[in-house]
């Protein structure tokens, strides 16, 4: 074949479909223009705000009296300092209700049954609900359980381990809000809570033809006494 | 190109395969690397954010990597999911498998702390009596060692004693700092060695396969990547029972595939390298594949104050420093506690001190961070786990991953040997940290769950008898001589060590041999 017949027949096989694609489309799809035209590097991206500035956590998981218990408990370890807000300034107990209602059960035990002994433990020595305690009467209640401790390694005893491990749930939920990053712009001070956030690479949208996606997770979360390990699921 | 027959085919991308791909194509092999996850591109995949922009504020995602210790909402994805390539273990054992199939696997993401065994681990049954020396010595790979200090631009210093050789590096001569300076003298009346640390500088900030082997390979022209290729089994001649090529299948559409090579060289990291060959069924005449399986003991350690620090009185003299104290344990002396030993990663740094190291709260606690500021000084564990028959993986009959490729079952624990380990490093930490004048704030002696060092070594281990090792002093297979297993899994004992050099080293030693033997036609 010669070489301008070769690049007559490329150029007929490549109209082609083109030629019947637009025939159709005369027909059936009114629209005058590809879907995508004009969608470039120039397009405006709309500008949009966190939820946390603009509404609230419907909070769901926690009972109204462990919500009680817990609000009263993020005031009291973490209350307004100076200019910075505190934990329910941040919305914290809310976010937290939220976090925890959707983590696996061992971490919303830790929480529920560390609630339900706080306020159990508030009306047996004050004859009140944590909620409507003192600081001085929260505190009489909490620091017997304060513990120090290194990372992955939270107390594992009975009530320190709840106390210990909301108390860093606590800072770390308010210190990382908005509210807080707002505080730190307005004091001038780096943003502490900034990091790299790597977004899905190439996830794998078709998972759900997977032989994973048919058959329950065998990974199984050691229950935190059989061993001596941190197993603390977050 | 479907019928290209590759000379060498490696499976995986991280350091032991960039390694091997360097040097293979470097002596005029024709390579494929097939990877089993994407490129990732940090300027098209990753952006600074706030910790209020993602949806958990910054925790973990619940329920996501639950044994991925290291993992946080930034860097979730990064890591291989536990329901997209689940592996089992009995609830009272657990095993954190902390994985990358990145293009580069764990090279992206790691310490850089830059160590070469000593005889001690390579000649460590001839010393304790335990297990089983290696097959090879620190002079055999000393040479290796040095070549690959040069890549990798390894800062230290001279000052090693013999369980700690001194290499290649790039001389660190920083002066000491102050609290630190404190510290060597106080441990020095224990007899505890104190050194500069070790690190791979790498080059413009990364250490990568990705950036510091790849790039060599893809200059000779030689070298052909595929990503999302997620092998299933290693294909064998019918003729000859040689392996010759795999089956795999692409991660993102499941189109099943398979690819012809001369040679095979697994890199896939020591557990996935190890799946391989018990899924293709190949290699195991000794039935030791997959045991001896070994990391580190990480976790214990102590957390202290230097009380000169404090109320902003932090200065750079003072403060600053890290150090590394080389194993002392069962050098010179023997412990009636537990064999072999441990390192100490040293750390004096400014910055904040962590509120769990308080037992205040509020605005208490608040006065505290703002007192100790700049003043931590810490001791971190990393210890010597012993290799055992009895600490091994096989495959789960029942569980498979997302391409029904079967999963692996993880059967390991620590005993009283590393247990106690734990206890005398916590021991003598906190007893040096005193000495020195320094307030403990916390301490732990409970080591973190096996797997989470990320330093899983073994489970293919070298030798010369065919019938109590899976590979020979070249990492090459007792059954095959066109199998290599170039990653972690050759290790015959885990020392203290980081085992990145030791791994890079044994890759360049034995794709030498490799390209060698095949410029022979012996292979």
């Amino acid at each position: 074949m010669l070489r301008r017949d070769f690049v007559r027949a490329v150029i007929t096989v490549s109209l082609a479909p083109r030629g019947m694609l637009s025939q159709q489309s005369s027909t059936a799809v009114p629209a005058p223009v590809p879907w995508t035209l004009g969608l470039n590097s120039k397009t405006p991206l709309p500008l949009t705000e966190t939820v946390d500035m603009v509404a609230e956590t419907e909070a769901s998981f926690f009972t109204k009296a462990q919500m009680g218990t817990f609000e009263r408990l993020c005031d009291v370890l973490l209350p307004p300092i100076g200019n910075w807000p505190g934990a329910l300034q941040s919305g914290t107990p809310a976010f937290l209700d939220f976090l925890i209602g959707s983590s696996p059960e061992a971490r919303q035990r830790v929480y529920t049954v560390g609630l339900d002994w706080l306020d159990s433990a508030s009306k047996d020595q004050f004859q009140l609900p944590f909620a409507g305690l003192s600081d001085v009467q929260a505190g009489a209640l909490l620091k017997p359980w304060l513990r120090t401790w290194m990372t992955d390694h939270p107390p594992s005893e009975r009530h320190a381990d709840f106390v210990n491990i909301a108390h860093e749930d606590i800072l770390t939920a308010t210190m990382n809000s908005e509210a807080w990053s707002a505080a730190n712009l307005g004091a001038n001070q780096d943003l502490i809570t900034e990091g790299l956030y790597w977004f899905p690479i190439e996830p794998d949208v078709d998972r759900v033809r997977a032989a994973c996606a048919r058959t329950p997770a065998r990974i199984i979360g050691a229950p935190k006494a059989a061993h001596t390990f941190p197993s603390y699921p977050r | 190109m479907r019928d290209t027959l590759f000379d060498v085919l490696i499976i995986g991308s991280g350091h032991s395969g960039g390694m091997a791909a360097k040097i293979l194509t470097e002596k005029g092999a024709n390579c494929l690397m097939l990877n089993a996850g994407p490129v990732a591109d940090v300027a098209k995949d990753a952006e600074r954010k706030s910790a209020y922009e993602l949806p958990y504020r910054g925790f973990k995602p619940p329920g996501r990597l639950e044994h991925v210790f290291q993992a946080s909402e930034f860097n979730a994805n990064v890591w291989v999911s536990e329901q997209e390539v689940p592996y089992t273990f009995d609830p009272a054992n657990p095993y954190n498998w902390v994985r990358v199939r990145l293009f580069g696997g764990r090279s992206l993401f790691w310490s850089r702390q830059s160590f070469r065994l000593s005889d001690y681990e390579f000649k460590a049954k001839s010393h304790d009596g335990f297990g089983e020396d290696w097959p090879i010595s620190l002079a055999d790979l000393s040479p290796y060692y040095s070549r690959v200090e040069d890549i990798f631009r390894v800062s230290g210093a001279l000052d090693g004693p013999p369980q700690m050789p001194n290499g290649n590096f790039v001389l660190d001569e920083t002066p000491w700092s102050e609290s630190m300076e404190r510290f060597i003298a106080a441990a020095k009346v224990f007899d505890v060695p104190v050194c500069k640390q070790r690190r791979a500088e790498g080059r413009d900030g990364l250490a990568s396969s990705v950036n510091l082997l790849l790039p060599d390979a893809e200059r000779t022209g030689k070298l052909t990547s595929v990503a999302n290729a997620v092998v299933r089994q290693l294909t064998v001649d019918s003729h000859t029972g040689q392996p010759n090529g795999c089956h795999f299948v692409d991660r993102l559409s499941r189109r099943e595939m398979k690819v012809k090579a001369g040679v095979i060289v697994l890199a896939a990291g020591t557990l996935e390298s190890t799946r391989l060959l018990l899924n293709s069924k190949l290699a195991n005449s000794s039935g030791l594949i997959g045991h001896y399986l070994m990391d580190q003991i990480y976790g214990p350690g102590v957390v202290c104050s230097v009380p000169e620090a404090r109320n902003g009185r932090a200065t750079k003299n003072l403060m600053g420093s890290s150090a590394i104290v080389p194993r002392f344990r069962n050098i010179t002396t023997r412990s009636d506690k537990f064999l072999r030993g441990y390192a100490l990663n040293v750390t004096s740094r400014t910055g904040a001190v962590e509120p769990r190291n308080f037992a205040a709260y509020g605005a208490e606690l608040q006065q505290k961070l703002d007192e100790y500021h700049g003043s931590a000084f810490q001791m971190t564990l990393m210890g010597e786990v012993l290799g055992r028959y009895e600490n091994h993986v096989r495959i789960d009959k029942e569980a498979v991953d997302a391409w029904g490729i079967p999963a692996l079952h993880v059967e390991t624990k620590y005993t009283d040997n590393e247990f106690n380990m734990a206890k005398d490093a916590v021991e003598i930490s906190s007893a040096v940290a005193e000495s020195a004048g320094f307030e403990i704030l916390s301490k732990n002696a409970v080591p973190n769950p096996p797997g989470y060092s990320i330093h899983e070594v073994g489970t293919c281990r070298m030798g010369d008898d065919p019938k109590t090792s899976v590979l020979n002093k070249w990492c090459q297979s007792h059954d095959h001589k066109n199998l290599f297993v170039v990653d972690g899994a050759s290790f015959v004992s885990s020392g203290w060590q980081n085992p990145t050099m030791t791994i890079l080293s044994l890759s360049m030693r034995a794709s030498e041999y490799l390209a060698d033997q095949m410029n022979r036609l012996e292979i």
